[in-house]
């Protein structure tokens, strides 16, 4: 068996990753939709997507190690909860002033404001006593925030607020949103901890999690930027969903105690 | 235009803060036994915190939304939501009593008190050893579904100003699920996933969720009532 080379990627690399691959990934899927008069780069708002769920999976993997006694998706489900508010709060505020494009980096910065607040409870309130979980709060409703408004963004291939509410929160796709961000963020670490977890199969699982996201958000986007762009993101999902898939399964491979072929995947797959 | 803040956004955020403080004492109340529980190794519903007020809070939400397309007098949508919620609860831990005495063949006890509550049985004798109670006893019943009035009525409270302010029912569903889960994991973590209902020494703790659930509320009650309608531009 050929051994697979890992990576290793500390927290501030990874907000950094996030940070600046979901918000230019937004500008980028705006402003080339904007600028050609199409809905056909609305694919990139998941890809932006898929660096908030790098970032975030990485985030809930540092809390929950340490044992909340909840199970790991209830952090999700309340970042998730409160990214769904917070995603068009920007959006709204940025668009009153008349001054739309800013809409992301005031989401961004109320969710981890939110964040920071809400693990600061925790630790002084409800005495967790967990050293990172402040920190790990704040990267985690951001991550969920910026993935839910990428998401969003590309459902709707625009970042005005009211064609946001028309297209992802009136015609219900949020609650789609909802469950496969959620999942995309929460399950990673869910599916893979135990002693022997890693950071590098616990992130690449994300990003499988985050490329099937993608392939069912393409499907509603038909109803909502048309047939061709919605084809577009899925088949990129597809197949991002198939790169990261090989690569997980490589990746547990490596990790497993001993590797026997039940005859499910040809040989060629693997 | 500009940010403008009056009286009735006051209000707004009144009910969001006390809609999302009743979700949080609530989730106290609600037995949940976690994992343990569904393999009949310890009292309570056998799932977690969340899921179990996502299907009450969703229930009570449902409710409430159909009165509200009926009425607009805030009673009678709270009443709903309660009602709905309760029903919701009830019939899980029904079921679930269902699943344990006649699937599962486990007596109900408790093994947080040594007599229930409200019958006064004895409960150590049916406690199973290596377990920490089975089941659904009364007390927990009683408590589940005083918990499920709590969550039902929180959750309209929640759903209520958000029709108000923004007068689109989609977002402002979505709205009161997106609050309603911040409110119901912040306790749940305070209770550390597990609980038997007011009888258990962990629903003391319950003041500790009471602050966090109330900045928490507070935050999330000003990023709502600022979210308006915009104009078609």
């Amino acid at each position: 068996m050929d051994q697979l080379k890992g990576f290793k990627l500390e927290p501030k690399q990874l907000r950094m990753y996030g940070i600046i691959g979901s918000v230019v990934g937004i500008y980028l899927t705006v402003g080339l939709n904007a600028m050609t008069g199409t809905k056909v780069f609305s694919f990139i708002g998941c890809i932006a997507a898929l660096f908030a769920v790098l970032w975030g999976a990485n985030s809930i993997r540092r809390i929950c190690s340490y044992g909340l006694g909840t199970g790991v998706p209830a952090m999700g489900m309340l970042c998730t909860g409160m990214a769904c508010v917070a995603a068009v709060f920007g959006l709204n505020i940025a668009g009153r002033f008349g001054f739309e494009i800013a809409g992301p980096i005031i989401t961004l910065v109320y969710a981890m404001v939110f964040g920071y607040v809400v693990g600061t409870l925790c630790n002084k309130v409800m005495k967790f006593n967990i050293p990172i979980m402040e920190e790990g709060l704040m990267d985690g409703s951001g991550a969920c925030t910026m993935a839910v408004l990428a998401w969003s963004v590309s459902l709707s291939g625009s970042l005005s607020y009211n064609e946001i509410i028309a297209t992802v929160y009136n015609t219900g796709f949020l609650a789609v949103i909802f469950i496969l961000g959620g999942m995309a963020l929460f399950h990673p670490f869910n599916a893979n901890l135990g002693p022997d977890e890693k950071q590098d199969r616990t992130l690449i699982d994300g990003m499988m999690v985050g490329g099937l996201a993608m392939f069912g958000l393409g499907i509603c986007s038909i109803v909502t930027i048309g047939f061709a762009p919605a084809m577009l993101t899925i088949v990129v999902g597809f197949a991002l969903w198939y790169y990261f898939f090989v690569w997980y399964f490589r990746l547990a491979k490596r990790d497993a105690a001993a590797v026997v072929g039940t005859g499910l995947l040809p040989p060629s797959a693997l | 235009m500009s940010l403008v803040f009056d009286t009735n956004m006051l209000i707004y955020m009144l009910e969001i803060v006390v809609g999302g403080l009743l979700v949080s004492v609530g989730v106290h109340f609600v037995p949940v036994g976690g994992a343990p529980a569904a393999m009949a190794q310890a009292t309570g519903i056998g799932t977690g915190t969340v899921t179990l007020a996502a299907g009450s809070g969703l229930t009570g939400l449902l409710s409430a939304g159909l009165m509200m397309s009926v009425t607009d007098n805030i009673w009678p949508i709270l009443a709903t939501g309660a009602v709905g919620s309760m029903i919701m609860m009830d019939a899980t831990m029904l079921t679930g009593d269902f699943i344990y005495s006649y699937a599962v063949g486990c007596p109900y006890a408790s093994a947080k008190v040594n007599y229930d509550p409200i019958t006064m049985f004895p409960q150590p004798p049916y406690v199973a050893p290596g377990t920490v109670g089975q089941g659904i006893p009364t007390v927990c019943f009683v408590s589940g579904t005083i918990g499920a009035l709590l969550g039902g009525v929180g959750g309209a409270m929640i759903y209520y100003p958000c029709l108000q302010i923004g007068g689109n029912p989609a977002q402002a569903a979505i709205f009161a699920i997106g609050i309603f889960f911040v409110q119901a994991v912040i306790p749940s973590w305070n209770i550390q996933g597990t609980i038997e209902g007011f009888h258990d020494p962990k629903f003391k703790k319950w003041p500790l969720a009471f602050k966090a659930s109330l900045v928490a509320g507070i935050l999330l009650a000003i990023m709502t009532v600022l979210i308006q309608p915009l104009g078609v531009a």
